[in-house]
């Protein structure tokens, strides 16, 4: 199991900019926790489009909040938690339908699918004024 | 340092379309801009060569999926090609691979919409 503290923290504004670092950071601690190279891009990619939907939904793409997130090692898995304050996230339990999604001509809505079909439990919580969104993915 | 590049042409009737680097939330409005400009020119045939595309979140599939259906409609299509195995394992885990052709090269994705 994972340790109550994390491992690592960081803290970033909420600029789509930083994205990409993002990406490489998350892909590399994944990489060091054993997790395979493909495995590694696709749990950067889960962070990336939970991210993603904190800056645009949570914070209306304002580019100045803030947005923590944590690691948590150990040797079954990786925890990553991301907390942020802002809109609390409102999930669709409605599954994706592709076909239906181009017809109707829908651009968004995939992000956290692709979170869930990458990561073994995605869960998101808010408590006050703060938000949470915890993955996990084991190995 | 920019992490995206976009440029496309048109050959005969098909439009190639070559995003570059790393295709995220942050540089996705590039990338439409780019398709809408195809589009507006009544480009209905469109080919999105992935060679030296390095990376795509929801963002950029968003895009691809939210203009199929309207070139669709108008008898073209939006079909990929040239996709590493990287990039084709994220098309693929949202069902891509079933609703898009893939193809090997640009020349055998043209060809697709000249038969």
């Amino acid at each position: 199991m994972f340790q109550i503290k994390p491992e690592l923290s960081i803290s970033i504004p909420s600029k789509t900019g930083l994205l990409k670092m993002v990406v490489e950071l998350v892909n590399h601690i994944a990489t060091v926790n054993q997790f395979s190279p493909s495995e590694s891009r696709k749990i950067a990619l889960a962070v990336d489009e939970a991210i993603t939907n904190v800056i645009k939904h949570s914070y209306k793409n304002e580019r100045n909040e803030d947005i923590k997130l944590e690691f948590y090692f150990s040797p079954k898995g990786l925890k990553v938690k991301i907390i942020f304050t802002g809109v609390p996230p409102v999930l669709s339990e409605v599954d994706v339908n592709l076909n239906r999604m181009i017809k109707e001509k829908k651009k968004g809505g995939l992000g956290v699918e692709l979170m869930r079909r990458i990561m073994d439990s995605v869960e998101y919580q808010t408590t006050g004024s703060i938000n949470t969104c915890e993955m996990v993915k084991w190995k | 340092m920019k992490s995206f590049y976009i440029r496309s042409k048109v050959v005969e009737s098909t439009a190639i379309i070559y995003p570059k680097g790393h295709l995220d939330a942050h540089n996705v409005e590039r990338f439409e801009k780019e398709i809408l400009k195809l589009i507006g020119n009544n480009n209905i045939n469109v080919v999105v060569n992935c060679r030296e595309l390095n990376y795509i979140s929801s963002a950029g599939m968003g895009i691809i999926m939210g203009y199929l259906d309207e070139i669709r409609e108008k008898g073209g299509d939006i079909k990929l090609c040239c996709v590493s195995e990287r990039v084709y394992e994220i098309f693929d885990l949202v069902g891509f691979t079933e609703i898009y052709d893939f193809l090997e090269d640009e020349e055998t994705a043209i060809d697709k919409f000249n038969n």
